[in-house]
């Protein structure tokens, strides 16, 4: 099972928790730093597979996790889980993320964590494997949009006018000034 | 595909950048607690708040969250927007509720309620979202609420595959909260069967939810093992682009494929000889497929190829039953050890690590011992190294001990810190267990303090301690090690610890040489204590007094030192209390009473190192030293969980032996106050050990129980009748020292015996265990010795109640003033509801058990054999075989007997010698014996030569028959 998914940069930044057990939010931090720590000061090319900091279960789970550019993809895993598999649903998440961000970069998992959470939430589900289709996942996600776009284009109009309305200061309105509008004279019409 | 960035929520946008141009710590909390402020009032006076600024806050607030701030409002509004029938807020509230809400929130119900409406939903993705929901909080209360509804969603014949996959991932962490609601009967079946479904999605779903429910009843969900073994045949024998979407750079379905095998691991190898050529089909072809030139360069190519893989030698080593794909898989893995990814090599490492644990295969992963040597050497990852060690630990046996154990020595004074301590006792425990010299053992001990003493746990020196007090052989080799050892100008604490015991007991034996005279034993070791801590200082005064009994030479030196003012007057209440007492009893006890006191310690019980039930504490080890294989190496089969005695406390023995030396402080009413009690007195120290930990007689004893032939307690009750042992049963214990020796309804009578033969002295506990339904009254137990002036025995006190299910103690310590033939007899009476039960119980201290093998050379033998030629001194019997006729039972029976059963003494290669000495408090007595079988008639003569008539009688009449 996969207790917890961590993303940080660099610099220990989280930009990505999400828990499958609940922990209390200091302790959620904590856990943040104490993996930061082990992972960072890691060489690149050693192994991807280290034992779990003290927090989060120590020994009897794994951390497994990848380095891409400026961010750390942290997975702690408990003994159930091929190591392997686990380090390539890392990959199946971020080739995810860059699909549907087009070049995913730190900035999009800052800006947008909300999406980030729902492609996850495609891929793992209370802790387990739910779908590691690329395909299936980013047809999924594109269902989303649409149903989204859609609500936003012709459902929340007129909540949007009734806004607008709302905003319109009434004030201003008084003091408006009109111009005197000349009215076209009818005499002048022949009947 | 158009980007999900789309146009989002401008607000948030702004709001996050705001964040991020803040140039402090303070600036940027401002910032958030403004923002914190204006969704509060918000949220708070704005009842018109539409859905999308509803949404564009609690995204705000999760952003809040994910840089480390507590969110404590808000809950509301995320529940409300579940009830918003547009899904972009609705998938808000849910994420929000997700990640923030904990299952024993308030708004729980109300939640629930949400995702009761949203689960019959018409739309899926409705569905789906409330699933997820369930699955990511899966608290009780949600089980108990939806178990009705999920189940039907999975096998749902309407449902669309994604919402079946949610829906299995669901029960499965339902499962996991309410174990209770595990769906069984008709469930069964049809769950089985989603790994037929056309779905690989579905299936890769489902196979973990099936995994969790075979792991709790593995024979309800048994049939899954033909269906999972027939979905992996079609994977593994698909092409590689055949499963299209599942197909990850070339390989097809890992997933899928790691999950099946996984769940096959349940399970024995399958009885049914089609599915179990096909599996081994599928296991091939796997490995096959390894040996194949990689369709990608990629990286994930070939991880996601060994991830199967390994899964496929997991499985092997799983069953255990096919030599030619254990060995396969054991060259796999071999090639891996040198694999250029360091992933693979610490994979490898590991698997291998279980590989080693099966019989067949771990001579195969014997051959790779240079490889992971070298892998210690040379990785530079920690966890690498790590993993090699540990398979140096599981691949270790007798044959390559010595190096493996010197390579870790090597490699732990360059060790990372964080390791240390594990491969301590990993190296302690493997010096122990294939020591073929003991002295090699002492060595490495020694070397692990000297190199890493601070990482040397008390379990480590207390058994290299308990070892060398059991083992004579290697006694001197210890006392000079450690006096050399202590000989460097900075020594480890621990080093003095082990160093002020061994000399303190066996220091004599070394003490001929000038270099290593009392004096400069005794000067070195007080040159370490004043650097040493209080503990220490303690342990060394006791060795400073058995120094006294030792060197009388030196006894001013060391009263001197008793006396100083730093210890008679330490600040330190145990340290002072230890220099009056044996200051007083150095100047007051004559010189016969201190060597008493003062006397070598008795051997320690065997026990189960504490070492090992350290290590298994600390870490359950991946090589799983409870698998069958490794037990069968385990040094000791006493199992204690209290294993570990401290020597200190075994020995120091200081405490109320000072007030005058008299023998009736030392806990013994001796009834015969003059001849006997000193060295009764020094052995009384041993009755303070700690006792075993085991309450429960049952655990303690795994002989076979005999029964009582006697009539059941109850069933004579009133006469008052007296029960025998018979002494058949008695007899066993002329080879064993432990075991039970009487058991009916009522009682279980155990027995643990121990006998330090040069002393002359033994103890044996008696364990009385109440097996009925009321507690035994008036419980009294007297002893009955017919030669009490050759056999000296005492019984410790014990209470009159025996409570039920309650286990009592009763030592009877026992000395051997002089040959004896008859045994003591314990009269045993108690009253169990109102009848009185008398027992009648053979002690079992037979003459053997003063007998303590001496070894010779044939030469001796003989000259000894033919100078006992009087009739006098020969005894001999002439009996048929009770047992087959072998060799090495007869050995070791004449072994646990006591004897030193003598190689290549006699002419004809078919016959026994062997010798012993019999110890008596007055004089020592040589015993040799002869034991020749005779294959043709199936039996044996027994001859017994020893310088007293009695001992050859009684030796002879002891063995009779028992071949």
């Amino acid at each position: 099972m996969i207790r917890g998914i961590l993303v940080f940069n660099n610099h220990g930044k989280p930009r990505l928790i999400k828990f499958y057990e609940h922990y209390k939010e200091d302790v959620q931090q904590q856990i943040v730093r104490e993996t930061f720590q082990l992972v960072s000061k890691r060489d690149e090319n050693v192994c991807n597979f280290l034992e779990g900091g003290s927090l989060i279960g120590g020994s009897d789970y794994k951390l497994i996790y990848r380095h891409y550019a400026t961010l750390y993809f942290v997975f702690c895993v408990d003994s159930s889980e091929s190591e392997l598999g686990i380090l390539d649903l890392i990959q199946v998440f971020v080739e995810t993320l860059d699909k549907c961000f087009e070049n995913v970069c730190e900035l999009d998992m800052i800006f947008h964590v909300d999406k980030v959470h729902h492609i996850l939430d495609e891929i793992v589900m209370g802790g387990m494997v739910l779908e590691t289709s690329m395909t299936e996942i980013v047809m999924r996600i594109e269902e989303q949009q649409k149903v989204e776009k859609h609500e936003a284009g012709i459902s929340s109009a007129p909540g949007r006018a009734m806004n607008a309305v709302k905003n319109i200061d009434l004030s201003q309105i008084k003091d408006m000034k009109f111009p005197d509008v000349q009215l076209p004279a009818f005499k002048n019409f022949k009947l | 595909m158009p980007t999900v960035r789309g146009d989002g929520m401008r607000g948030l946008a702004v709001f996050i950048s705001d964040i991020r141009n803040c140039k402090s710590k303070e600036a940027e909390i401002k910032r958030i607690n403004k923002e914190l402020a204006n969704i509060r009032s918000k949220f708070k006076g704005d009842k018109t708040l539409d859905g999308y600024q509803k949404k564009k806050y609690v995204c705000k607030l999760l952003f809040i969250f994910l840089l480390g701030h507590d969110i404590d409002f808000g809950h509301m509004e995320a529940v409300n927007l579940l009830s918003s029938n547009k899904y972009s807020e609705k998938q808000v509230g849910y994420l929000f509720i997700s990640v923030l809400i904990s299952a024993d929130s308030e708004l729980m119900r109300l939640i629930i309620q949400s995702i009761k409406t949203d689960l019959s939903s018409r739309n899926p993705i409705f569905v789906n979202l409330a699933l997820q929901c369930i699955a990511n909080i899966g608290s009780k209360e949600m089980a108990e609420a939806f178990q009705q509804d999920i189940p039907r969603l999975l096998v749902s014949g309407d449902a669309i595959d994604l919402v079946k996959q949610s829906a299995a991932l669901c029960l499965l962490r339902l499962l996991r909260a309410a174990p209770e609601v595990a769906p069984s009967g008709e469930w069964t079946s049809r769950i089985i069967h989603l790994l037929n479904d056309q779905n690989m999605g579905v299936v890769t779903a489902s196979i973990s939810f099936l995994d969790a429910l075979v792991k709790r009843n593995p024979s309800e969900y048994k049939a899954c093992v033909s269906l999972a073994v027939s979905r992996l045949h079609r994977i593994v024998q698909s092409p590689y682009n055949d499963l299209q979407d599942y197909t990850y750079y070339f390989v097809p379905a890992p997933w899928l494929s790691v999950k099946l095998l996984r769940l096959l691991e349940n399970y024995p190898p399958s009885e049914d000889p089609s599915v179990r050529s096909k599996l081994n089909e599928c296991l091939d072809q796997i490995l096959n497929k390894a040996q194949e030139p990689p369709k990608s360069k990629k990286v994930q190519h070939s991880n996601a190829k060994n991830a199967v893989l390994f899964e496929a030698i997991s499985l092997i080593i799983h069953m255990d039953v096919e030599p030619a794909l254990l060995i396969r898989a054991c060259n796999q893995l071999g090639q891996f050890l040198q694999h250029r990814e360091t992933n693979m090599r610490y994979l490898a490492l590991e698997s291998m690590c279980l590989l080693a644990t099966s019989e067949i295969s771990h001579d195969a992963v014997k051959k790779h011992q240079e490889t992971v040597i070298n892998a210690l050497k040379t990785e530079r990852d920690v966890s690498v190294r790590q993993r090699a060690i540990d398979l140096l630990y599981a691949m270790c046996d007798k044959s390559n001990a010595e190096e493996i154990v010197q390579e870790m020595l090597t490699y732990l004074e360059s060790a990372d810190y964080s390791i240390r301590e594990e491969m301590v006792l990993k190296i302690a425990i493997l010096a122990e267990k294939y020591a073929s010299d003991y002295s090699w053992y002492v060595d490495v001990i020694l070397n692990l303090i000297r190199i890493a003493g601070d990482y040397v746990s008390e379990e480590v020196w207390y058994r290299v301690i308990q070892i060398v007090i059991n083992r004579d052989d290697v006694q001197g080799y210890a006392a000079k090690t450690v006096f050399e050892a202590l000989q460097a100008p900075a020594c480890h604490e621990n080093m003095v610890k082990v160093g002020g015991y061994i000399l303190g007991e066996f220091g004599n034996l070394i003490a001929g040489d000038q270099r290593s005279s009392s004096q400069v034993q005794f000067e070195l070791l007080y040159s370490k204590y004043p650097l040493c801590s209080v503990g220490t200082r303690c342990l060394l005064l006791s060795s400073f007094m058995k120094f006294i009994n030792l060197f009388p030479e030196i006894k001013n030196i060391i009263q001197d030192i008793l006396r100083n003012d730093t210890n008679l007057r330490s600040a330190d209440a145990e340290l002072q209390q230890r220099a009056v007492e044996y200051l007083q009893l150095s100047k007051i006890a004559s010189a016969d009473i201190l060597a008493t006191v003062l006397e070598e310690m008795p051997a320690f019980p065997e026990r189960e190192s504490g070492i090992l039930a350290k290590l298994k504490k600390q870490k359950e080890l991946p090589d799983s030293s409870d698998t069958p294989k490794e037990q069968k190496h385990l040094p000791q089969a006493i199992v204690n969980s209290e294993s570990v005695s401290t020597p200190e406390r075994n020995g120091g023995g200081g405490i109320g032996m000072s007030q005058g030396g008299s023998m009736d402080l030392l806990g013994l009413n001796s009834p015969v106050a003059d001849g006997l009690p000193s060295s009764m007195g020094g052995y009384s120290q041993h009755q303070s050990q700690p006792q075993s930990a085991s309450s429960s007689l049952f655990d303690v004893f795994d002989s076979p129980t005999p029964q009582s032939h006697g009539p059941p307690a109850h069933q004579n009750g009133g006469s008052g009748g007296v029960q025998l042992v018979s002494e058949a049963n008695a007899k066993k214990f002329l080879f064993r020292t432990s075991g039970i020796i009487f058991e009916n309804e009522v009682i279980q009578i155990g027995v643990k015996s121990q006998f330090s033969p040069p002393q002359a002295v033994g103890q044996v506990e008696l364990y009385y265990g109440n097996k009925s339904t009321a507690p035994l009254s008036n419980f009294n137990v007297q002893i009955r010795n017919s030669e009490a002036e050759s056999l000296l025995t005492q019984l410790s006190e014990i209470g009159p109640v025996v409570q039920i299910s309650a286990q009592v103690k009763q030592v009877v310590s026992t000395k051997c003033m002089a040959p004896f033939s008859a045994q003591p007899h314990a009269r045993i009476s108690f009253t169990l509801g109102n009848f009185p039960t008398n027992i009648d119980l053979l002690i079992p201290v037979y003459i053997n058990k003063f007998l303590e093998g001496a070894a010779m050379n044939g030469e001796t033998f003989f000259a000894r054999w033919k100078k006992l030629s009087l009739p006098t001194q020969e005894a001999q019997e002439q009996f048929f075989a009770k047992h087959p006729i072998d060799a090495a039972a007869t050995r070791e029976k004449l072994t646990q007997f006591g004897f030193a059963v003598l190689p290549n003494v006699d002419p004809n290669p078919e016959n026994f010698v062997a010798a012993g000495i019999v110890y008596t408090a007055s004089l020592q007595i040589g015993c040799l014996l002869r034991l020749e079988p005779r294959r043709d008639d199936a039996k044996y003569r027994l001859t017994l030569r020893t310088s007293n008539e009695l001992v050859s009688k009684s030796l002879a009449t002891l063995l009779k028959d028992e071949f």
